[in-house]
């Protein structure tokens, strides 16, 4: 008797697991930020405001561990081998635009081509992943697992719907999982840091506290001042790279040929 | 110098997440600081203090100035105001709060770096193959460790060849999107073409696997080390939660 040398689907069981596993994650992540919304801790450095910041880094990052631990054993090898190149190409591209001075972050460009490629539970791992190698080098982006992994989860949602299937469509896509994601990662900012890691970010929060906003309003307008438009310029950036790779590269993807992500072309 | 070739990679990291939890319940500068002090004095003892300087003020400098406007110029909280023009007003309370914030970000930038230095990465690998998590984090982890240095040399030598071959980008935003596509698009396509390639050799030697493989490399470890992660870890719950819990254990002249 022969044995197939590629594996087998995964069975029921680890599906059901891994359903769990994302329920858990997501009711831990969305009452986290109920929570936070709701209450609006005001003091930041006593003891209620260190005990804020270390429910909020503990339960964004045990969300995001949990979403990891139920995408993971789910993905098949071509997700598996793209996803490294990704969250490389997520910090070699990052730096390339770092480095010209341009005021933008595009620092997901590997994670939003996982999410169009092999869709959204690769990407959501990328954007998690990604954020877990990353601390290596800048330990301050850990609780941001679930925001990236939003991102990701957003890209593939996008591209199953058609969204990459006509490239304007593409930023449009973007922009909404940049109002979503930076929604999600504004009270990691209030709550953990007391404001956002760069001195023009910075500046805009401060804006907006002296007109009278609370420190979590400020950061969530500031986010939904950067994020969208730097989401919408990476999902269409990588919709017209995934259009620049010829057809027999984008078809060897079971996600690509199962929702059609490039239309006619996904056939080539 | 102090070596940390004998150190299991999760030792540091256990010890590392106690610290940090502990030092932010606790949220009293002085500790924060004698905790950035004694993390320094750790890296020059390996021989890494300026390394761990240089990339902790990389990350930090930005981030104090943001808290600095953001709570100490633009902060609406404080009855002692030291100066006040227009919206902007400097109180001793709102710097009080960016120093407390900065401190507490400053234990946990210098505590994690040093932990990223002190590690090896193929023992971390190893560490992270031998552990309960799923085998596919162990090889995700290291395909991307090994990967970085590779793309980031084939970015490089795409911009020779774009430069030798006489493709000019030229100024503002049209110039920055010519060379954002004369890098990312050969880099992209190189990069996805060998992911596809190597998938069917992956899925070929069974990759996931389905049990637990034998590990050539040996991840250094002790009964003692084991003890002090399965405390560091406890510590990392319980200290927070006793020290905020029982507010008399919060030691004088906090933030």
């Amino acid at each position: 008797m022969s044995h197939p040398l590629t594996l087998p689907a995964a069975d029921q069981t680890r599906r059901g697991r891994g359903r769990l596993l994302t329920a858990l994650g997501i009711v831990l992540l969305a009452g986290t930020y109920a929570a936070l919304v709701a209450t609006q801790p005001a003091g930041l450095v006593d003891g209620i405001g260190q005990g804020v910041a270390l429910a909020t880094f503990g339960a964004y990052l045990a969300a995001a561990l949990l979403l990891l631990a139920a995408a993971l054993p789910q993905l098949p090898p071509a997700a598996l081998t793209l996803i490294p190149i990704a969250l490389a190409l997520n910090i070699v591209l990052g730096q390339f635009v770092g480095s010209v001075m341009i005021p933008l972050y595009l620092d997901s460009i590997g994670t939003v081509l996982v999410g169009f490629l092999a869709g959204r539970r690769a990407g959501a791992a990328t954007g998690i992943l990604g954020t877990l190698v990353w601390s290596l080098f800048n330990p301050t982006v850990l609780p941001f697992a679930a925001g990236a992994a939003l991102v990701g989860f957003l890209a593939g949602t996008a591209a199953r719907i058609g969204a990459v299937r006509r490239v304007y469509l593409a930023p449009v896509a973007g922009l909404v999982a940049g109002v979503l994601a930076g929604v999600v990662s504004a009270p990691v900012a209030a709550f953990v840091f007391g404001g956002t890691a760069g001195v023009g970010t910075g500046a805009l929060v401060g804006a907006f506290r002296a007109m009278g906003d609370s420190l979590l309003g400020a950061v969530t307008k500031q986010a939904l001042l950067s994020d969208p438009g730097d989401k919408a310029i990476v999902f269409l950036v990588v919709a017209l790279l995934v259009y620049a790779l010829p057809a027999r590269l984008t078809s060897r993807f079971d996600f690509v040929r199962r929702h059609r992500v490039l239309g006619r072309r996904a056939a080539g | 110098m102090l070596s940390a070739a004998r150190l299991h990679p999760f030792t540091p990291l256990a010890v590392a997440a106690a610290v940090v939890t502990t030092t932010t319940a606790l949220g009293t500068w002085w500790v924060s600081l004698a905790v950035v002090l004694g993390c320094l004095a750790l890296a020059a003892a390996a021989g890494v203090l300026a390394r761990l300087a240089v990339a902790s003020l990389a990350i930090l400098a930005p981030a104090w100035g943001s808290q600095l406007i953001i709570h100490g110029l633009a902060g609406r909280a404080g009855e002692h105001v030291i100066a006040a023009a227009g919206p902007l007003r400097v109180t001793s309370e709102g710097l009080e709060t960016a120093a407390g914030l900065g401190a507490r970000l400053a234990v946990l930038v210098v505590a994690g770096l040093l932990c990223a230095l002190l590690v090896d990465t193929h023992d971390l690998v190893a560490a992270v193959d031998s552990s309960p998590a799923p085998p596919q984090v162990g090889y995700l982890v290291a395909a991307t460790l090994s990967l970085l240095p590779q793309l980031a040399a084939r970015q490089r030598a795409i911009g020779e060849a774009q430069t030798l071959r006489g493709a000019r980008a030229g100024r503002g935003p049209s110039g920055w999107w010519t060379r954002l596509r004369l890098r990312a698009v050969p880099l992209v396509l190189s990069s996805v073409h060998d992911a596809a390639d190597r998938a069917p050799h992956l899925a070929a030697r069974g990759f996931p696997p389905r049990s637990r493989v034998t590990r050539l490399r040996r991840v250094p470890d002790s009964t003692a080390q084991r003890r002090v992660r399965r405390l560091a870890l406890a510590a990392a719950v319980v200290g927070p939660v006793a020290v905020l819990g029982v507010p008399v254990l919060l030691p004088a002249g906090g933030a």
